[in-house]
């Protein structure tokens, strides 16, 4: 615009024109913008001021400790960086969990960095201090002190229950009460009956060959499921040279991890469990040529053959078999026991000299202590490790009773359901801030170590039980004398002869210590105890089953959201507990997925209304709903998702996340029975959408548009133990025209290592421990129910589970899947910004710095394992300190997938640089590699002839997903192999 | 609308244009003084809370790198050394040597005890480590951290790391430039991307220290 238009325009108008302003507005503005291209924000480096001995700023040391998530006590080594305890792992050494830790374990800095935690001791709701609370309590104490009951979640504390037996005894009459939110009570009192005892077996499944479990998810929930995963995995890698496994049957009604996993599943309600486990007691009695237990016998809902099949094969392994229930049915659990002692399993697969503490609940005691509270006369209630309430039915009544205890001390670390009742919440500090130990089988007793200072103002049970018992040590200090006194004098090895300041380190250093034990006597068995069961199921009821969800287990772990946004294995639901269905029961009910039923109890007034979940597999009769959901507080995760115009929130106003089902269980026979049949279920015509990680769940095409041969898709491939041993190679498909032609030149520059990773399929259960460890380790993003239904989880790991099979023959097959490293990828072609290339050492890098975001790369890739940061997923403060610090955190807008920990490489290879120690297989572990219950997953360098993954990679099992069309993924599988003789499914033998 | 309304209106949106235009202006020069592109910040001096000199310790004192950056060769991170660490000499050591001598000096002359002479920097220092007038620790006050004001600062997208570097014999001063000589530290390098690469490329092909070393130029060596 020369002047002279100018002048024209200026005489024609007298206004500032549009575009006159514009440029001058926005000439100021680019001058101010300018003006900002300084420097950076000035950003301070604190040093300390006076640095601890050992710590590196920057090193990430490991502390050997316990897991506190569950009772059953797994090793674990806490990785602290910079004070900050961020990564969990197992530890290899430990004698009961061998190096793995699940997912409770590994998720456990987020539960530590949580805002939500109690902050101070509470006084009648409101926070005080520590000094009035005491003084208050050992005022009421002596003067109420006439019934004091101590509920607590099972001690494998050997220091605690000390502890507690010291502070207990000032009383006259006092108890302490064992109170498991899923309780095994029956197992004990069953051997109590037969062997005189009360006590839980530690099952050996090592030595298992044949294994039949009646409804026990021993994968996944129930009792040590770390220690028998391992166990159970050492007997499920057929090798050419030697190509026998154990043989696993499960029966059940709903379908749990464990059944995933079975050889054979059969579908069994859980009231017909005793009917054919009767049948089994007296074939095994007939091939032992001892006596049955007493009774007549019903009729069998499995068929004779396969009975008498089962009951051979179990003869037949007789010493090295092993039968277990998670039944609360007394009646059950005896027969049980006599299945098991005329196999004489006992003393081989079941040890009773040297049993386990890990659940010592005893349902008895607590049906008691609630009779008691209900005729008032219990004086005080303390509550420690559980929430009491929830986990108890008919909880008004429950709570109306002890609004009448005139002293109700929690020690809960948030304020739960028990807690909001309590006139004193003494809050304990999280397990990573605790001093502790833990026993959790007969002679293995673990250290728990602090990590960092406690966040809050909290206290110890340990401090707080020993306080009032007039005792002024600290938590550590009693540990110490515990030790000194009770523990190290019989420690096994030479440790002992050392002073207690050498032992104790030693101990200290190695986490974990063995002893010296005297072998449990025991009584001799007595059969006479056992009858057979004869009580028929009512047909047209359905029975429900309650039970823990892998990776939740119970409302402790509830105010995690890794843990809530960790898919079920099975189900692959997250944010939800739901009624889990039958197709069949489905159907006659006219629901669909998502559709809320109504699930009433015949005799009682309970009943639960929520959405349906239809689940191939399911016994017809059987309806499940897991525990632990509903819990107070979680309405806190209503907005924890991105905002924005279209999100909803995870949770509705004045709702939980899930529902509390705890109001299901019924007592029986001083029993919690987390099955009861005469449920009686209506449709309520309501829809509550259900947020699934995966929405196909069958490897079989429709048959119309199947290609002949290749009715069964196979990216996961299956195979028998009869076809294996005839054929190693057994499973792999035939028809696929592998090609081998390229269409981009071979330009890939390689030197140095070539990363790999191989997935034993036969191993891995589906667990999900993985998916937290890589959550945790690569600072992967909760994204909330909203946008998991939107298929927009961030996981990196995803664990995919595939039914095949109807029924009575459904086969479920679990596989890990990341992202596979392709050394030809398709995702690399077509991103414009060259944000995603391949390196030199084989890995498929995202580089986040340069991705903008045309998401073509996840469009293009045949895996789906790419996902894309849709927002920048909100985290409070606290939560932002269990970030990995190694790891970028990925901001809007940016593609990110699993980069096999690239971080752990690169530190693997300058400390091999640094110590000028080649690398050697092994020396880099990758997160899900590493904690891995099974050590299903084999990381290493395929350059490397002698490396693990290499010869994974070549074992006839070994496979490829979608080979065909010559991706060549760094990643392999070995095949799943059941079994048996049979040739069901033609499992991947489609030619 | 009248014309006198419109005139007012325009000269009104005048005044606004002009006064903007001027603070851009006023802010742009101020800014010039230190005005660089973004992520670009050679030559960076910050005041730092101390005035601490390299030219004295790593110059004339000849005193090793890693002394006080111990970081350098075990860790990500050089490191800042804790205050403990420069107790360890400056407990004795409180002021220059020449006041100190004069002082001395001085108290030889006058028959005296000499007096605890303190600099203004080292008072600082003191005053951190929660030190009192005669250098004893003061009651119920911790020691603080004290804010360096970070000279070499790298996106958070890159991950740098001292000992790889280190382990493979590339000394401090080649990223870090002469800081011996420097009374202030100054960012010597660029640390952009493409001087990294230039030197991985440059060491891959000539070797560092007389040895063959593979300086990968992969992404994910920095960037994951």
């Amino acid at each position: 615009m020369n002047k002279e238009t100018l002048q024209q325009n200026h005489t024609e108008s007298t206004q500032v024109s549009r575009r006159q302003f514009l440029e001058a507005a926005g000439f100021s503005v680019s001058l101010a913008v300018l003006s900002g291209c300084g420097r950076a924000p000035i950003q301070t480096a604190l040093p300390f001021a006076e640095q601890p001995v050992g710590v590196i700023p920057g090193v990430m040391r490991s502390y050997a400790s316990t897991c506190i998530g569950c009772s059953a006590g797994c090793g674990m080594l806490v990785g602290v960086r910079d004070g900050r305890p961020l990564k969990m792992e197992g530890m290899p050494e430990h004698p009961i969990s061998g190096g793995g830790l699940c997912a409770i374990g590994q998720a456990l800095p987020l539960g530590l960095y949580d805002n939500h935690r109690l902050k101070q001791p509470l006084k009648d709701g409101e926070p005080a201090d520590w000094e009035s609370v005491d003084k208050a309590i050992t005022e009421q104490l002596a003067s109420n002190g006439s019934a004091v009951r101590l509920v607590t979640s099972t001690v494998t504390s050997p220091t605690l229950q000390a502890t507690i037996d010291q502070f207990l005894n000032q009383f006259t009459d006092a108890r302490h009460i064992i109170f498991d939110s899923v309780s095994s009570s029956a197992i004990l009192d069953a051997h109590e009956k037969t062997h005189g005892t009360r006590l839980l077996p530690h099952y050996d499944l090592n030595h298992a060959e044949v294994i039949v479990s009646f409804g026990a998810d021993f994968l996944g929930t129930w009792i040590s499921p770390i220690e028998f995963a391992k166990a159970w995995s050492s007997r499920r890698v057929p090798t050419e040279e030697n190509p026998t496994m154990s043989y696993h049957v499960q029966l059940e009604g709903r379908v749990s991890l464990t059944g995933c996993n079975a050889d054979r599943r059969y579908r069994l309600s859980p009231d017909e469990y005793g009917i054919v486990l009767s049948h089994l007691a007296v074939e095994i009695s007939k091939l032992a040529g001892k006596t049955p237990p007493e009774g007549n016998l019903a009729a069998s809902p499995i068929s004779a053959e396969e009975l008498s099949d089962l009951s051979h094969r179990l003869w037949h392994a007789h010493g090295a078999s092993l039968v277990i229930s998670d039944s609360q049915d007394f009646e059950v659990q005896l027969l049980v026991n006599h299945i098991n002692h005329t196999l004489g399993n006992y003393t081989h697969t079941i040890d009773i000299e040297r049993p386990s503490y890990q659940c010592q609940g005893n349902d008895a005691e607590v049906v008691k202590l609630i009779e008691e509270l209900k005729s008032g006369s219990v004086s005080a209630l303390l509550v420690a490790g559980t929430d009491f309430t929830h986990n108890l039915p008919d909880h008004d009544s429950l709570t109306s009773a002890i609004s009448n205890v005139p002293l109700v001390i929690s020690f809960a670390q948030r304020e739960d359901d028990f807690a909001s009742l309590a006139h004193f919440v003494c809050p304990d500090h999280h397990a990573l801030e605790s001093c502790g130990d833990a026993e959790p089988i007969s002679g293995r007793v673990s250290l728990l170590q602090p990590t960092l200072a406690p966040l809050g103002n909290t206290r110890s049970v340990l401090e707080s039980l020993s306080l009032w018992s007039g005792n002024q040590s600290s938590a550590y200090e009693i540990l110490q004398a515990s030790w000194k006194e009770n523990i190290l004098p019989r420690v096994q090895s030479e440790v002992k002869s050392k002073s207690f300041v050498h032992s104790w380190d030693i101990a200290v250093q190695q986490g974990f210590v063995e002893l010296e034990t005297e072998a449990n006597s025991v009584g001799e068995f007595q059969p006479t105890a056992v009858k057979l069961v004869t009580k028929q199921p009512v047909e047209d009821e359905f029975v429900l089953t309650l039970y823990s969800k892998t990776g939740l287990t119970d409302s402790s772990h509830a105010h995690n959201p890794w843990l809530q946004e960790l898919p079920d294995p099975v189900t692959k639901i997250t944010w939800d507990n739901y009624v889990c269905i039958s197709p069949t029961a489905a159907k006659e009910l006219g629901v669909s997925d998502g559709d809320v039923i109504r699930v009433e109890t015949k005799d009682g007034p309970s009943e639960i209304e929520l959405p349906a979940l239809i689940q191939r597999g399911q016994h017809d009769r059987v309806i499940s709903i897991a525990l632990g959901y509903g819990v107070r507080g979680t309405d806190r995760f209503a907005n924890i998702g991105p905002q924005w115009l279209e999100g909803r929130p995870t949770v509705a106003a004045g709702e939980l996340v899930g529902k509390n089902a705890a109001s299901m269980i019924d007592i029986n026979g001083g029993l919690f029975q987390y099955s009861r049949a005469g449920i009686s279920l209506h449709a309520v015509k309501e829809n509550r959408p259900l947020a699934a990680t995966q929405e196909y769940h069958s490897l079989e095409l429709p048959k119309h548009i199947a290609p002949p041969g290749a009715e069964i898709r196979d990216a996961v491939q299956t195979t028998t133990l009869a076809e294996y041993k005839a054929n190693p190679e057994a499973g792999a498909p035939h028809m696929h025209h592998f090609s081998d032609k390229q269409l981009w030149a071979e330009d890939h520059t390689t030197s140095g290592p070539l990363w790999g990773m191989s997935i034993d399929l036969n191993k891995c259960t589906g667990c999900s421990a993985c998916l937290i460890a890589c959550q945790s380790e690569n600072n992967v993003p909760v994204v909330g129910k909203d946008e998991v239904y939107r298929q927009r989880e961030m996981h990196w790991l995803r664990i995919d589970r595939y039914f095949m099979g109807e029924d009575d023959d459904m086969e479920v097959l679990h596989q890990p899947m990341m992202c596979q490293h392709c050394g030809n990828a398709p995702c690399e072609t077509v991103c414009p910004a060259l944000a995603t290339v391949h390196s030199e050492e084989g890995l498929n890098e995202q580089v986040y710095n340069r991705c903008v975001g045309t998401r073509y790369c996840a469009n293009n890739c045949p895996y789906k394992v790419r996902r894309f940061n849709w927002f920048t997923y909100p985290q409070d403060d606290l939560q932002t300190l269990a970030l990995n610090p190694d790891v970028t955190v990925r901001t809007r807008g940016v593609m990110e997938k699993c980069s096999m920990c690239v971080q752990r490489i690169e530190d693997g290879k300058i400390a091999a640089s640094h110590s000028g120690i080649p690398l050697a297989d092994g020396d880099i572990q990758i997160a899900c590699q590493q904690s891995c219950p099974t050590q299903a997953i084999v990381f290493g360098d395929m350059n490397d002839q002698s490396s693990e993954v290499l010869k994974a990679l070549h074992k006839p099992r070994n496979f490829k997903v979608l080979d065909e069309f010559n991706f060549r993924p760094s990643v392999g599988y070995l095949r799943v192999v059941k079994n048996r003789d049979d040739n069901h499914h033609e499992g991947g033998t489609h030619e | 609308m009248t014309d006198k309304t419109n005139i007012l209106r325009q000269r009104i949106i005048t005044v606004i244009l002009l006064v903007g235009l001027m603070f851009g202006a006023a802010t742009l020069l101020s800014g010039m003084t230190s005005w660089r592109l973004p992520d670009h910040e050679q030559g960076y001096v910050p005041q730092q809370p101390i005035n601490y000199s390299h030219r004295l310790h790593a110059g004339e004192l000849q005193m090793d790198c890693r002394f006080c950056h111990s970081g350098a060769e075990k860790s990500r991170h050089a490191g800042i050394p804790s205050t403990s660490l420069c107790m360890k000499c400056h407990k004795n050591v409180t002021s220059s040597f020449d006041v100190l001598q004069e002082e001395l000096n001085l108290a030889d002359e006058e028959k005296r005890k000499p007096n605890q002479v303190v600099s203004v920097e080292l008072r600082k220092l003191y005053d951190a480590f929660s030190l009192d007038e005669e250098l004893k620790p003061i009651d119920g006050v911790e020691p603080q951290s004290i804010p360096w004001v970070r000279v070499h600062d790298l996106p958070d997208y890159v991950y740098f790391d001292h000992q790889a570097h280190t382990a493979v014999g590339v000394s401090c001063q080649s990223c870090h430039g002469p800081v011996e000589s420097m009374q202030r530290v100054r960012q010597h390098s660029s640390l952009s991307m493409g001087w990294c690469v230039n030197c991985h490329r440059d060491a891959t092909e000539h070797g560092m220290n007389g040895q063959s070393v593979h300086a990968s130029t992969d992404c994910a060596v920095c960037h994951y």
